[in-house]
């Protein structure tokens, strides 16, 4: 359906405007410019800022230097999290661009995972596919595929190649007639309160009746408080790449249309802006 | 205990009870950790060897321990005493603590891990390999460990290191037919912390050694006490 495949692009190609700055604490030969930067939403932050630590390394001394991290008003940014995720949980409510905090010292080995190289973004990347799979086909579609496969998956991301993408993707999107659809949704909730980061259970598209489950019927499940009922206010917001999907959209469309490049689809609950 | 190629939540549950049975009757110090999710949990004190540990991780260790020395010796300032006192690859002492959650997408238990010095100095992997791997006795050992990554706790939302569950069906598999060829029951969880547990190296686990030989026997490797 063309519509269909047009929502694809649009998520593929949604971009969010970043301003990167260095921290006040850090050492630094002459005065550091911020950086500006367009950050695709389905990418993740150590993929697509080279040009940041190329830029700010310009004005450093080598022994100040150990591992770049980010933060955005204190919260250092989880660099395994798809960028869009990250804004839509922690700055959505803010003006643009989203102003971001560079270090070069001090990573917070507790919080931040290391991202020594690409490959280790590569195994986060497959390894979300793999899991993805095994939810939707008992990993049969994922370990159907040769190893340049995977690659290509994994380039397509890399290089921002949607076509050589979803040439590939598409297979993890199938399912038989007689299926309905994926066996599980993979799908991830994401709160901003709480010490638990996010919430990933079982839950099928369809009901043991047959019945369409939808957007509404997940949280229903696994985060009422996200719905609200008759008459009382809305206080929280259910954002997907930055939009508030309806309720009443069908799980499995959303699964096959609004998950991130890794097939998962990340549910941001975050509180209604007050402004 | 029934026998299924997977593990169910409820399953899993059911198996950390009896886990738990037998650690109190063992004083092994494994815990349920309650919540929406339950997970059993073990924290140990333990000394590891750094002999081959990364040069930078036994610096700091060395340092660690002169400055300690230091502390210890009069106000005669004299270098040389206190270097001769540390010993060359003084034992490092750690924190470590051991999680086992259920991963519903892959129907198998998942360890969780990390270790702190007692300056509360988070190990790197790197370290961590130095510890292990000198003790692994095959390659198929080497392959199960190699599944070892940093990841985030998905209850604690923290940095742990993770063995990932893609590899458990493969090891887990002969176990479990052969425990239905010869009718007996097996405890998912409990086997594959005995398999598992001896890889990670870090913690002793009390056992029934006739889990770890029957284990052994089927897997073709001996899992290192």
């Amino acid at each position: 359906m063309a519509d269909d495949k047009d929502v694809l692009r649009d998520v593929w190609y949604g971009r969010i405007p970043a301003c990167f700055t260095l921290h006040q604490d850090q050492v630094t030969e002459r005065e550091a410019e911020p950086y500006y930067l367009l950050l695709p939403r389905v990418s993740y932050l150590t993929l697509v800022t080279d040009k940041v630590k190329k830029h700010f390394l310009k004005v450093m001394r080598a022994e100040d230097v150990e591992e770049m991290w980010l933060e955005y008003e204190g919260t250092p940014l989880k660099w395994h999290y798809p960028i869009g995720v990250l804004f839509d949980l922690h700055a959505s409510s803010s003006i643009l661009p989203w102003n971001i905090t560079v270090h070069f010292k001090d990573f917070p080995e507790r919080d931040l995972l290391h991202c020594s190289s690409n490959s280790v973004i590569e195994a986060h990347f497959m390894s979300g596919i793999k899991e993805a799979d095994a939810l939707k086909h008992k990993s049969q579609v994922v370990n159907d595929m040769q190893k340049k496969d995977h690659k290509q998956l994994w380039m397509g991301l890399q290089n921002d190649k949607f076509d050589q993408f979803w040439a590939m993707n598409r297979k993890l999107m199938e399912y038989s007639t007689e299926d309905g659809g994926f066996r599980y949704i993979p799908f991830r909730i994401y709160q901003t309160t709480g010490e638990r980061p996010f919430i990933q259970k079982l839950f099928r598209p369809l009901s043991a009746d047959g019945a369409v489950h939808t957007l509404g019927d997940l949280l229903r499940e696994m985060y009422p408080a996200a719905v609200t009922h008759e008459g009382a206010e809305k206080r929280l917001q259910v954002v997907i790449h930055g939009i508030e999907p309806l309720l009443e959209t069908p799980l499995q469309w959303l699964s096959e249309h609004l998950s991130h490049p890794d097939n998962f689809l990340h549910i941001c609950i975050i509180p209604v802006p007050s402004d | 205990m029934k026998m299924i190629s997977g593990l169910d939540e409820d399953s899993f549950v059911a198996c950390c009870r009896l886990v738990l049975q037998k650690s109190e009757e063992l004083r092994d110090g494994w815990r349920w950790e309650q919540g929406s999710e339950g997970y059993l949990r073990k924290t140990v004190l333990h000394s590891v060897s750094i002999q081959e540990a990364e040069n930078s991780e036994r610096e700091i260790a060395h340092k660690e321990c002169q400055s300690s020395e230091a502390v210890l010796l009069d106000d005669e300032d004299d270098d040389n005493v206190a270097g001769a006192n540390c010993p060359a690859d003084p034992p490092l002492w750690v924190h470590s603590e051991f999680h086992v959650l259920f991963s519903s997408s892959y129907r198998t238990p998942v360890m969780f891990f990390r270790s702190n010095t007692l300056e509360g100095r988070a190990l790197s992997l790197d370290a961590m390999w130095s510890f292990i791997k000198p003790k692994l006795k095959s390659s198929s050992e080497e392959d199960l460990l190699s599944t070892v990554t940093q990841q985030e706790h998905p209850l604690l939302g923290q940095t742990f290191f993770m063995l990932h569950p893609c590899k458990t069906n493969t090891f887990m598999r002969p176990v479990l037919q052969a425990a239905q060829r010869e009718n007996r029951a097996v405890n998912y969880v409990l086997t594959w912390l005995s398999v598992v547990g001896p890889l990670v190296d870090l913690f002793p686990i009390l056992l029934c050694s006739r889990t770890r030989a029957s284990v052994s026997e089927r897997l073709g490797f001996q899992p290192t006490l």
